[in-house]
């Protein structure tokens, strides 16, 4: 199966380090990901909150220029975009030929777009993934958060199961580490209200934090942007606004993936993390 | 069994609110039974000023100034917890979408929410440089909601740690782009 990726505008800021790490594991997979070339911003919840046809065109004009090959995104708002435009327009011919007239060509909503860890558990494989594993992770106890937009809606996303997903896990399992069991996989961190009003954000992380700390986490691992943002850098505000501090690592999934491999640190952009991983890992023995 | 056959139930005729959510697509007030599963598991339910199950008997109810004046539309994530956990396919998240559209045309939302300031100036980015470039996006948010002090503090260490890269890409195309927002904005008509 051939692919392209599309990176999403995180992917070159505040995700620079998920971007980058990405490209890392992919490299010790053999898997090509070309970037898609001119992709466009998805809209993400600015475009559906404000303007159902436009929600739908601005992924479209992406999807209609990937020539046939298979959409990796790396980003769950992103991808989650593309998967909503996908099954609208192919399930409506009225909103297809509005689609068709606001972009200006027609599209079917039939561009496959997958997730780099459904690529990676299902279409890599786990047994091509454990052949890749240099240095397990052992005795790494980790909290495998998905958040809201891999999973929901499952008619949609079509991703994994929605209350209690496990492709991470399975992942994480394979590079050695050890995936816990814990109630927060799909509650909201806040999302873009870190912009808009931060007190959201602060009361739903702390909560999702809390959970993983009970759970024995020794970190998160993520697999969105946003999730991996407002879990990490708001961990300080957090200790000012409910007086309770963590000091949890919170990794992409790729970045703890890229370890087990042995990529090294810098590849992986592991110095881009507010909470610093070093001390955990040292204790743990994983060279980095 | 009820579900299934709820969920094939054509609703025609739906007048007030419920029947302009409806017209919106995607969401269906009129089947919600008031079984609360939405509030249940909605991360804003407790800090809002009203609960989902209350908003779409809201809508059924025809409560139009009370529910396109709510804070509640603006606080909602979008987490789409609601609309996968609904045994009626509802969907209040699609709901909300239609309500914050209608809100908007009405001249109604709420005080207090930067959230339609924060989308017009996301989408007006997407429109000029097809790409959002997060420094620009909130430099430009901090001057439109003159909130220039809030976590100001943080610039210094993600600009350090190459989170936030002084300029961005941006896409050609520009003069298409700019169409396809015009049309959009006319709903796709011929």
């Amino acid at each position: 199966m051939s692919y392209v990726f599309f990176p999403g505008c995180s992917l070159d800021g505040t995700a620079k380090d998920y971007h980058r790490s990405t490209l890392a594991v992919a490299a010790k997979l053999g898997l090509e990901i070309p970037e898609l070339k001119d992709w466009i911003c998805c809209g993400s919840t600015a475009a559906h909150s404000t303007d159902p046809l436009l929600a739908d065109a601005l992924p479209a004009k992406s999807l209609a220029s990937a020539g046939g090959a298979t959409v990796a995104v790396a980003c769950a708002a992103c991808y989650s975009r593309l998967k909503a435009a996908n099954h609208h327009i192919a399930g409506d011919a009225a909103v297809r030929a509005r689609v068709a007239r606001v972009v200006g060509s027609d599209y079917d909503g039939r561009t496959p777009v997958r997730h780099l860890l459904e690529i990676l558990s299902r279409e890599i494989g786990l047994a091509r993934i454990a052949q890749a594993i240099r240095h397990p992770l052992k005795g790494l106890k980790v909290a495998c958060y998905y958040g809201c937009l891999l999973t929901r809606p499952p008619e949609v996303t079509n991703f994994d199961d929605a209350e209690n997903p496990t492709l991470m896990d399975r992942l994480l399992e394979t590079a050695g580490a050890t995936p816990l069991e814990w109630p927060h996989k799909t509650e909201c961190c806040g999302a873009s209200f870190s912009i808009t009003d931060a007190s959201i954000v602060l009361e739903l992380s702390n909560q999702i934090l809390a959970m993983a700390k009970a759970a024995g986490a020794d970190c998160i691992a993520t697999a969105c942007p946003l999730c991996q943002l407002n879990l990490d850098m708001r961990q300080k505000d957090i200790e000012a606004r409910f007086g309770r501090q963590y000091q949890m690592p919170v990794f992409y999934f790729t970045q703890l993936l890229g370890l087990a491999m042995g990529c090294p640190a810098e590849e992986l952009s592991l110095g881009s993390l507010v909470v610093e991983p070093r001390d955990l890992l040292a204790a743990k023995g994983i060279a980095c | 069994m009820s579900t299934a056959i709820a969920a094939t139930i054509e609703i025609e005729n739906v007048g007030g609110l419920a029947g302009e959510v409806t017209a919106r697509g995607g969401a269906r007030p009129m089947s919600c039974f008031q079984c609360t599963k939405c509030s249940s598991g909605c991360p804003v339910a407790a800090r809002a000023d009203l609960k989902p199950h209350e908003v779409v008997r809201m809508v059924q109810m025809d409560q139009r100034e009370a529910v396109l004046a709510s804070r509640f539309i603006w606080e909602c994530t979008s987490c789409q917890t609601c609309s996968t956990r609904c045994p009626q396919q509802v969907d209040p998240a699609a709901m909300n979408d239609a309500l914050r559209a209608m809100s908007r045309a009405a001249g109604k939302v709420s005080a207090g929410t930067a959230v339609p300031a924060f989308n017009d100036i996301f989408l007006d980015t997407v429109r000029r440089r097809g790409r959002i470039y997060e420094m620009g996006l909130m430099v430009r948010f901090k001057l439109r909601t003159r909130r220039f002090f809030e976590d100001i503090g943080k610039a210094p260490s993600m600009l350090l740690k190459g989170k936030l890269p002084l300029f961005g890409t941006q896409v050609g195309g520009k003069s298409g782009r700019k169409a396809m927002f015009r049309r959009a904005a006319q709903g796709g008509d011929q």
